[in-house]
């Protein structure tokens, strides 16, 4: 009846809060974006580079590079700015002024026709309106007061670029602007990505430094939200993470925070971005990270913790975090077995308790008598797969009980494999700290001697 | 004293006053209640209540020098600071009947102050030199460590670097130590606490070196480390030794990556302590398609302990773990995974039973859950800049037990200053060692709701609230409140 009564609260529960999940999702879908800066027009579809390093642009004009380069026309005589700009947020797009020098421009007569061979000058023949169609003064402008194309809009990128040391020494515009004599329309998808920069940002020809390009915190950390209007209307999440193209496994995935092993191999890497504390966070943190560690984990951990998946080393010491909450909630051994202190009654008490912990074979058998040999149930097998399970209750005394040469603490079974006094690991262990091996044996007895 | 005074006046005269410090200060309050399932001494299942404080406080001081020493690329000479200092409070009834004496766990003290980490450091002195200067931690594929003293990295060419560190383990037995980077195996009075010290309270003294190849962006790199912590024996009997190794090992890792559609990965560990590997990790990552990849993992892990503990004896088993991933981005920025994996605990010599009721037979494979674990799990995760929603759900099997469940998660930026998130939760699960019908089975439903708002520049604060129902009782609470400040000058 009980467990019927919990079952239904429960689907009720979840069913509410599903159902508020997707309404809340729901009416946010149709939600305007939030904004932090003024939205462009008509950001376009971004591809190619990131559109967190080179937001949405509007380019509501036609222009032919290569003809124009074919007709003469050089880099620097439309984009007069571009050898002197120090910062990737100068706005470089030629303005109107540039074109007048060969295109006759009358704003006043908006249909203006030039003579063949020389270049157009009227509205139309440039500007385009939203739909791609040639864009014209309306008609009730009449002239009086010449009415503005769509403007082009670029927002500034999230980069540091100083095009002048770049052309100081000696770097011309094709170097990194590819497509841009080649093509007619020239868009961000044409703009130069990290893979050309760093074709000499290599450590040896240039700085490989992160920083050097992308912007940082006051601390020279990269910064990472990049959230703009633009951003947030081409659909991400403005937020500049790994895709892994430069690392492969750097890639911040949905599985990246259980998975996330390979990655941190470099921890230079990861502080490129992160600050040392998100590490700490989880990796010996005080709140449970939910994604990791479902709700009640404490139920659920007796899985994991047997199977030591993950490795619960990697966030606990398991001789700390375990030992301490298992001594608190009454799963840990006996008082009587070296614990004092511990709650008198302890229910999971080793054969004394009212509750068992260990399956029936685990130490003793039926009778009550200890276990000599191993067995399918006995705990033999538990504790050379995964003897850190054993730690998070018991201590190095609980093993000695029955696995020391001293007969006075109980039994002596060797924990030693066949011929382990003749093996490299007898040797290591024993010259390297033998005060491991006097837990067990005498001082000056002579199974301290691996080679005897 | 007025020697002293006078040389502070000089060079506080000479130092230029263009340095331009940048100082940035994380304060984080966590204030944390919930239920935690125990077992009353008469075996019923109990509550008992956790109210936990935990402050912290970090310090980050960068940009220290004057911007002339930066160099052309502002990436030279390099001077910072960083620290971060944790104090854990428990009140509440928790810590109530907890062990006291030479049971006592550091856990489970009402207060634990801890400095994190705490050090000064340089970043391409002289276009050479990197290093830090106090209390540290490092890790690595096959490594995680802390210790105070010097870390220095030389880079001798663009394809060269040497690195050297020494110092003292940071152990939890040391005042104002975690002992969350302590080597796992002996535990505050293992040697007889009757009688003597305990050796962790001993200082550790610990060295390395590593030579690192390839450049920083290169397509290859790999680096092999050598790190040996030893302490001295601590109230020496006669015929003791004079000192033992607690952790030394030769560890490589590498990493290579070919046109941003193969990374292949892995690290390996050869223990000196007990002439064996005991760490082996091997990855590939391929990039399908310019929206799907598939990653492959190879890991094989023998436990290993403090040099102290009689566990490196006694652990002789090893496991492998073969794991598959798919990953694929869909449309309108959703991602979608799936994973498997199979792991395999390998046979000890003497898993065979020579001698009782089970003579000839491997007990190994014949014991509950046999030698082998397996599951999968699929989800798939949509992330924009105003939320994200995912949902997971998994399953495995085999030694340990098993686990079907899964869980849904959403959160959203419902107006600007204000996130909301909820999170839905359901499993159940089944010890390999406990008998139907006993605390060895289970299901689990949770939920969570609470929210996240911006209340000034650099000032958040979080409320999360969890109820569970199960098995076990019919409700189970958690609260949690946290109050972020990031200031920096």
């Amino acid at each position: 009846m009980k467990r019927k009564r919990w079952l239904s609260r429960a689907a009720v529960a979840a069913t509410i809060a599903f159902a508020a999940a997707a309404g809340v999702a729901a009416g946010l879908a149709s939600a305007s974006p939030a904004t932090t800066e003024a939205a462009p027009v008509a950001p376009v579809a971004p591809p190619g580079p990131s559109p967190l390093i080179y937001p949405g642009e509007s380019l509501p004009i036609r222009f032919d590079h290569a003809r124009h380069a074919r007709l003469g026309a050089t880099c620097e005589g439309c984009h007069t700015a571009a050898a002197g700009s120090t910062v990737a947020a100068d706005n470089l797009i030629p303005g109107e002024a540039a074109c007048r020098g060969c295109h006759k421009i009358d704003r006043a007569n908006p249909t203006k026709t030039v003579p063949a061979g020389q270049g157009a000058a009227r509205c139309d023949a440039c500007h385009v309106d939203p739909a791609g169609h040639g864009w014209m003064p309306p008609a009730s402008s009449n002239g009086q007061t010449p009415a503005e194309p769509p403007p082009v809009v670029m927002p500034r990128p999230n980069l540091k670029f100083n095009h002048r040391l770049h052309a100081s020494r000696g770097l011309g515009c094709a170097l990194c602007h590819t497509a841009a004599a080649g093509q007619a329309m020239v868009t961000r998808a044409d703009l130069p990505m990290m893979a050309s920069c760093l074709a000499c940002h290599d450590g040896k020809q240039a700085t490989a430094r992160c920083a050097a390009c992308h912007l940082t915190e006051p601390d020279g950390r990269l910064r990472v939200q990049l959230a703009t209007a633009a951003t947030i209307a081409a659909g991400g999440t403005g937020l500049l993470e790994p895709s892994g193209s430069l690392r492969g496994f750097d890639a911040h995935g949905p599985t990246f925070r259980r998975d996330h092993a390979q990655a941190g191999r470099d921890e230079r890497y990861c502080l490129t971005c992160h600050r040392r504390n998100d590490c700490i966070d989880c990796h010996g943190g005080v709140v449970r990270p939910p994604d990791i560690h479902p709700a009640d984990y404490v139920s659920l951990h007796v899985v994991d913790a047997r199977r030591n998946v993950p490795d619960c080393s990697s966030c606990h010491r398991l001789q700390t975090f375990c030992v301490g909450c298992h001594q608190r909630t009454g799963v840990s051994a006996d008082p009587s077995g070296g614990q004092p202190g511990v709650r008198a009654s302890n229910p999971f008490g080793t054969g004394t308790g009212v509750k068992q912990f260990h399956p029936p074979g685990w130490a003793r058998d039926a009778a009550g008598v200890v276990i000599a040999a191993p067995r399918p149930n006995s705990h033999s097998t538990a504790a050379k797969r995964n003897i850190r399970t054993c730690v998070s209750c018991h201590r190095e005394e609980s093993c000695l009980t029955c696995h020391s040469t001293d007969p006075t603490r109980g039994p002596t079974f060797s924990p030693h494999g066949p011929n382990f006094a003749g093996t490299a690991r007898c040797r290591f262990l024993s010259s390297r700290n033998q005060r491991a091996c006097l837990k067990c044996h005498a001082i000056g007895s002579a199974e301290l001697d691996c080679d005897r | 004293m007025r020697q002293a005074i006078l040389v502070g006046v000089v060079i506080c005269a000479a130092v230029p006053r263009a340095f331009a410090y940048d100082f940035a200060v994380d304060l984080r309050t966590i204030g944390q209640g919930y239920q935690v399932r125990g077992f009353a001494p008469d075996g019923r299942n109990e509550l008992l209540s956790r109210r936990r404080l935990t402050q912290y406080l970090d310090l980050a001081v960068s940009d220290i020098g004057p911007s002339a020493w930066h160099g052309d690329d502002g990436g030279r000479n390099l001077f910072f600071f960083d620290a971060s200092m944790r104090l854990d409070a428990d009140f509440g009834g928790y810590l109530l009947g907890a062990p006291t004496g030479a049971a006592a766990s550091p856990e489970l003290k009402q207060s634990q102050l801890d400095i994190l980490y705490a050090y000064f450091g340089g970043r391409n002195v002289g276009g050479r030199l990197d290093f830090q200067l106090g209390r540290q931690i490092h890790f690595d594929l096959v490594d995680f460590y802390a210790f105070d003293g010097a870390d220095l990295q030389l880079h001798v060419s663009r394809l060269f670097t040497v690195e050297a560190l020494a110092g003292t383990e940071v152990r939890g037995e040391l005042p104002l130590s975690s002992p969350i980077y302590a080597l796992d195996g002996t535990s505050a009075g293992s040697r007889d606490p009757a009688t003597r010290p305990d050796q962790n309270s001993v200082l550790a003294p610990m060295a390395g070196a590593a030579i690192a190849v390839g450049p920083p962006s290169g397509a290859a790199t790999a680096r092999l480390a050598f790190r040996e912590v030893w302490s001295a024996t601590a109230d020496r009997l006669p015929g003791e030794p004079a000192s033992g190794v607690n952790f030394e090992a030769l560890s490589l890792t590498a990493a290579a990556h070919w046109r941003d559609r193969i990374t292949i990965s892995g690290g390996i560990r050869y223990n000196i302590l007990f002439d064996e590997l005991d760490d082996e990790q091997l990855a590939l990552r391929v990039k399908l398609t310019p929206r799907q990849w598939i990653t492959l993992e190879h890991d094989f892990l023998a436990p290993t302990f403090d040099g102290d503990s009689i566990w490196n004896v006694f652990a002789t088993g090893a496991y492998r773990d073969l794991r598959a991933s798919y990953e694929v981005a869909l449309p309108r920025g959703v991602k979608a995974y799936a994973r498997g994996f199979v792991r395999f605990f390998e046979a000890t010599p003497d898993e065979v039973a020579t001698a009782g009721p089970y003579a000839g037979q491997d007990v190994g494979a014949a014991g509950p859950g046999g030698r082998r674990a397996q599951g999968a799990s699929l989800g798939a995760a949509w992330r924009s800049a105003r939320g994200m929603a995912r949902a997971d759900a998994y399953w495995d099997d085999g030694y340990g037990g098993r686990k079907l469940g899964g869980d849904a998660t959403a959160r959203f930026k419902v107006r600007a200053p204000l996130e909301l998130e909820a999170r839905a939760t359901g499993y159940t699960w089944r010890s390999d060692l406990q008998t139907a019908g006993t605390t060895g089975e289970g299901v689990v439903f949770g939920l969570q709701g609470g929210g996240r708002v911006l209340l000034g520049p650099g000032v958040r604060l979080h409320l999360l609230l969890e109820d569970n129902v199960g098995t076990f009782y019919s409700s189970q609470f958690r609260g949690l409140a946290m109050v972020e400040l990031d200031a920096g000058l």
